[in-house]
C-alpha cells in the first residue's frame, strides 16, 4: 500500500487508487467534472488538476494513478490559477442563464466558480450559439449551450444503460453534445443521465419549472417499485405546491447503495410517485349509496365495519382477505394478527397473476413490481398467484361473504364481467387503497390509506435485505396507513391490537421471529441488512399458518 | 438500401484491419477507403463501419462529423476547395472565390444539380506560396486569377 502525502497530510492508500480517490480517503475534496465513480475515466474537463513534486506540469487527479512518495498539493497557486482558467473556458461560450435554469442551485458551475473561479471573464467575442430546449426523450430536454462536454451522459448510455444513445459532434467550440439522429433517449433508465449531467445541459421535463431546488426537502427513502429496492431521495415541496399543480413530491433522485442500485435508478420507479397527489386519491372514507360514494367519518366507517365483522362471524360466514406486497412489513404483520383475532384465519394471499409480463432485465428492474414479496413471504403470507384465484373463486361461488381488497387493481386480465359477479355474491367489499381504480370504483366501502412516501416502515427486497422507509409527508387527508387502520378497527371490535408506531410493531415481530431476531427499525442502517437466510427460512416455516 | 463494396476495397479493408490488435482504430483508415471509391460517406457506409470495427454506429458518426474531409453528403465529381486563411485572402481569394460562385452558378457548400461541380471554403492548405489558390480533387492549384480560372474549368467540361 503506497504512502503519499496530500496537502501536508500523509496518508497510505490502496495501490492502483488514482489521486481523486486517495484524496477522497483523506477528506480532501478535488473538484470534479467528468469524473463519476460509476462510470469509466477519461480525463476530459481538466478542473482536477493538482501539482505533483517532480512532475513539471499539473496533473489530472481523476486519471494518475498514486505512487509511493508522492506528494500532491490540491491548493498551490498554480493549482488554483489552473482551476481558474479552466472555468474561464468552460464558460467562454456558457450562455449563463442560471435564472431560467433547473440546475441552479445545484449546478457545478455555479459551484465551482463561486469556489474557484471568481474571474474578471476577459472574453470580448460573440458566444457561439447551439440548440436550446431540445427534447430528447420522453423525460429528457437538453440545453446544449450548458454542456460542458463532461462526457458522463455518453458514458452511462455506452457502460451502464448500454444502448448508445447520446454522442458528441462536431468539434472544437462547435461540438455538442446530441442524440444520434432519428434516436430518442428514451432506455428504461434514461434520466440518470440528468442527475449526473455537473449542469443544467439535461434536466428533467416532468420537473421542468416546477420548482427551485433550494425549496426542497429531502428524506431518504427506498423505491417501492419492484422487489429490488433501490434507495431513493425523495424530494418534497411542501409550502410552494401552488408551483406545481398542488403536487408535493417534485421528485425521486437515486440513492447511492453499494449491495443494490449504486448510483442508479429506473425511469419507471422515478415517476413511481405520480399517484401520490393525483387527482383520484381517496382523501376521506366513504360508502357507497344508490348514487355514488358517500363520504363518511373514519368513526362511522369503522362502526359499520365493526358491525359487519361481528355480524358474519356470528352468522359463521366467511370473510376473505386480499392483502398486497405493496405494503410494509409492519402493515403486513398487523394484518396478519388482526385476521388471526378478528376474521378466523391469516391464510391471506397478496399476488395477482399479472395480466402480461411485465419489462424486466438483469440489472435493475425485477419481473416481481411488489417491494415487500419476500417480506410478506417471511410473515407467512401466500405468494403464489393462485391464492387470490381461489379468493375469487370463492367468491363466486357465494362462499364469501365479506371481502377485504388492499391496493390491488382487479379488473384487467380478468374475463369482463368476472369481478362485478365475484363481488356481487359477496354482501360487502372493503377497498382499502390510496387511489380510484377498478377495484375501487365496484367496492362498497372505502377507507384511504397513505402511499408509501406518506408513511414509516420497512420493505424486504428480493435479496433478503430489509430497508427502512422513512416518512416524507404528511397522509393525504384522512388517508392512514393501513396498520392505523386495521388498530383502529381492533379497538372498536375490543380485544385491541396496541401499537402506536410503527417502531412498536417492528419490535413485537422482532421478539417473536427468528429472521428479525435482535433488529429494532429505527436502527436498519441506511443501506440495509441481509436478514440471515437460514433463520429467514426458518422463520416461513414458523409464520405458516398452523 | 443494401451497402456494397468492390472485392478490391473489400481486400483492402481486410488488410488495413490486420494491422491493429483493436479493431476501433481501423475506423479512419477504412473510411478512407469506402471514400475512395465511393466519393462520401452514406449512412449504409457508416453502419457498415460500425459493424466491422463492433461498435455502435453513433460512434462512426462522431468521427464523420469530427473530420471535414470525410464526406457525408455526396459531393460533385469536381470538387473545388478554396482556401479563405489570411495569405490568400490578402491576395484575393474572396474574388476567386466569387468568380467559382458566379462561374459554376453555385455558392460555397453546395454542389450543382448535374453533380459535376462542388464548391467549399477550407481554411489554409499550407501552400500560401501559391496564394491565392484552391485544390481541386487532389491537386494544388494557384497562383489564382479569373482567367486561369476560367481555363481550368473550360477544360474540365
Ligand atoms: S449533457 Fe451534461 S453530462 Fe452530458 S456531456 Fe454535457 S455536461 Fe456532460
Ligand atoms: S428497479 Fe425497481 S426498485 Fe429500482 S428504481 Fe426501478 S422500480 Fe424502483
Ligand atoms: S475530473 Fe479530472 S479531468 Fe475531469
Ligand atoms: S493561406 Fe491559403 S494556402 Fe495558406
Amino acid at each position: 500500500m503506497p504512502r503519499i502525502t496530500i496537502d501536508e497530510q500523509e496518508i497510505e492508500v490502496v495501490a492502483g487508487a488514482t489521486i481523486i480517490q486517495a484524496a477522497g480517503q483523506a477528506g480532501i475534496d478535488i473538484p470534479r467534472y467528468c469524473y463519476h465513480p460509476g462510470l469509466s475515466i477519461v480525463g476530459v474537463c481538466r478542473i482536477c488538476l493538482v501539482e505533483i513534486e517532480g512532475m513539471p506540469k499539473l496533473q489530472v487527479a481523476c486519471y494518475t494513478p498514486v505512487a509511493e512518495g508522492m506528494v500532491v498539493s490540491t491548493k498551490s497557486e498554480r493549482v488554483q490559477q489552473a482551476r481558474k482558467h479552466v472555468l474561464e473556458f468552460l464558460l467562454a461560450n456558457h450562455p449563463i442563464d442560471c435564472p431560467v435554469c433547473d440546475q441552479a442551485g445545484e449546478c457545478w458551475l455555479q459551484e465551482y466558480y463561486m469556489q474557484f473561479g471568481l474571474y474578471d471573464p476577459k472574453m470580448q467575442e460573440d458566444k457561439n450559439k447551439k440548440h436550446k430546449a431540445v427534447v430528447v426523450g420522453p423525460h429528457v430536454i437538453l440545453d446544449a449551450e450548458r454542456c460542458i462536454l463532461c462526457t458522463r451522459c455518453v458514458r452511462f448510455c455506452d457502460e451502464i444503460s448500454q444502448t448508445h444513445e447520446l454522442g458528441i459532434f462536431n468539434r472544437g467550440d462547435h461540438a455538442e453534445l446530441m442524440p444520434m439522429p432519428g434516436v430518442a433517449l428514451e432506455n428504461p433508465y434514461s434520466v440518470n443521465t440528468v442527475d449526473i449531467c455537473p449542469v443544467g445541459a439535461l434536466t428533467e421535463r416532468d420537473f421542468r419549472f416546477k420548482t427551485r431546488v433550494w425549496y426542497l426537502d429531502t428524506t431518504p427513502s427506498v423505491c417501492a417499485g419492484c422487489s429490488t429496492g433501490c434507495n431513493i431521495e425523495i424530494h418534497t415541496n411542501t409550502e410552494r405546491t401552488y408551483k406545481a399543480e398542488g403536487r408535493r413530491v417534485a421528485r425521486l433522485k437515486p440513492r447511492y447503495n453499494a449491495h443494490i442500485n449504486q448510483f442508479w435508478i429506473c425511469d419507471e420507479g422515478r415517476y413511481g410517485f405520480l399517484h401520490v397527489d393525483a387527482d383520484n386519491r381517496i382523501t376521506r372514507p366513504a360508502v357507497r349509496q344508490s348514487d355514488g360514494f358517500e363520504p363518511v367519518s373514519w368513526q362511522d366507517a369503522l362502526q359499520t365495519l365493526a358491525e359487519e365483522i361481528e355480524k358474519t362471524r356470528h352468522g359463521g360466514g366467511k370473510i376473505g382477505v386480499i392483502g398486497s406486497a405493496q405494503m410494509t412489513v409492519e402493515d403486513l404483520y398487523v394484518l396478519r394478527e388482526f385476521s388471526r383475532r378478528f376474521l378466523g384465519g391469516d391464510k391471506i394471499p397478496v399476488h395477482l397473476r399479472p395480466f402480461e409480463e411485465p419489462y424486466h432485465d438483469d440489472f435493475l428492474i425485477s419481473k416481481d413490481r411488489h417491494p415487500n414479496t419476500r417480506g410478506a413471504e417471511l410473515l407467512g403470507f401466500s405468494v403464489s398467484p393462485a391464492g387470490i384465484s381461489k379468493m375469487l373463486e370463492a367468491c363466486h361461488k357465494g362462499e364469501i361473504e365479506l371481502l377485504f381488497v388492499f391496493h390491488h387493481i382487479l379488473g384487467r386480465g380478468f374475463e369482463s364481467g368476472y369481478i362485478d359477479e365475484a363481488f356481487a355474491k359477496c354482501r360487502r367489499v372493503i377497498f382499502i387503497g390510496s387511489n380510484e381504480q377498478a377495484t375501487s370504483e365496484r367496492a362498497h366501502m372505502l377507507l384511504p390509506a397513505s402511499t408509501w412516501v406518506e408513511k414509516e416502515g420497512s420493505f424486504v427486497n428480493r435479496d433478503g435485505r430489509i430497508q427502512k422507509l422513512n416518512q416524507a409527508l404528511a397522509p393525504l387527508g384522512e388517508s392512514k396507513p393501513e396498520w392505523k387502520i386495521l388498530r383502529d378497527l381492533s379497538r372498536i371490535l375490543g380485544n385491541a391490537l396496541a401499537y402506536f408506531e410503527p417502531g412498536d410493531i417492528f419490535a413485537e415481530l422482532a421478539a417473536s421471529h427468528p429472521a428479525f431476531q435482535g433488529l429494532s427499525l429505527h436502527d436498519i442502517p441506511a443501506d440495509g441488512l441481509l436478514l440471515s437466510t437460514t433463520a429467514a427460512e426458518a422463520m416461513a416455516v414458523a409464520g405458516e399458518p398452523g | 438500401m443494401s451497402f456494397s463494396l468492390s472485392e478490391q476495397t473489400e481486400a483492402k479493408i481486410d488488410q488495413v484491419m490486420q494491422r491493429y490488435p483493436e479493431k476501433r482504430a481501423a475506423t479512419l483508415p477504412i473510411l478512407h477507403l469506402i471514400q475512395e471509391e465511393k466519393g462520401w460517406i452514406s449512412d449504409e457506409a457508416q453502419n457498415y463501419v460500425a459493424q466491422r470495427v463492433e461498435v455502435p454506429p453513433i460512434k462512426i458518426r462522431e468521427v464523420l462529423s469530427f473530420y471535414t474531409l470525410l464526406h457525408t453528403r455526396k459531393i460533385g465529381k469536381f470538387h473545388f476547395q478554396v482556401c479563405r486563411t489570411v495569405a490568400c485572402t490578402l491576395r484575393g481569394g474572396k474574388s476567386i472565390l466569387q468568380h467559382l460562385e458566379k462561374k459554376l452558378g453555385i455558392k460555397s457548400g453546395e454542389t450543382s444539380a448535374d453533380g459535376m461541380f462542388t464548391l467549399t471554403e477550407v481554411e489554409c492548405l499550407a501552400a500560401c506560396e501559391i496564394a491565392p489558390m484552391l485544390q481541386l480533387n487532389d491537386d494544388y492549384i494557384g497562383p489564382l486569377t479569373p482567367e486561369k480560372l476560367d481555363e481550368l474549368i473550360d477544360g474540365l467540361k
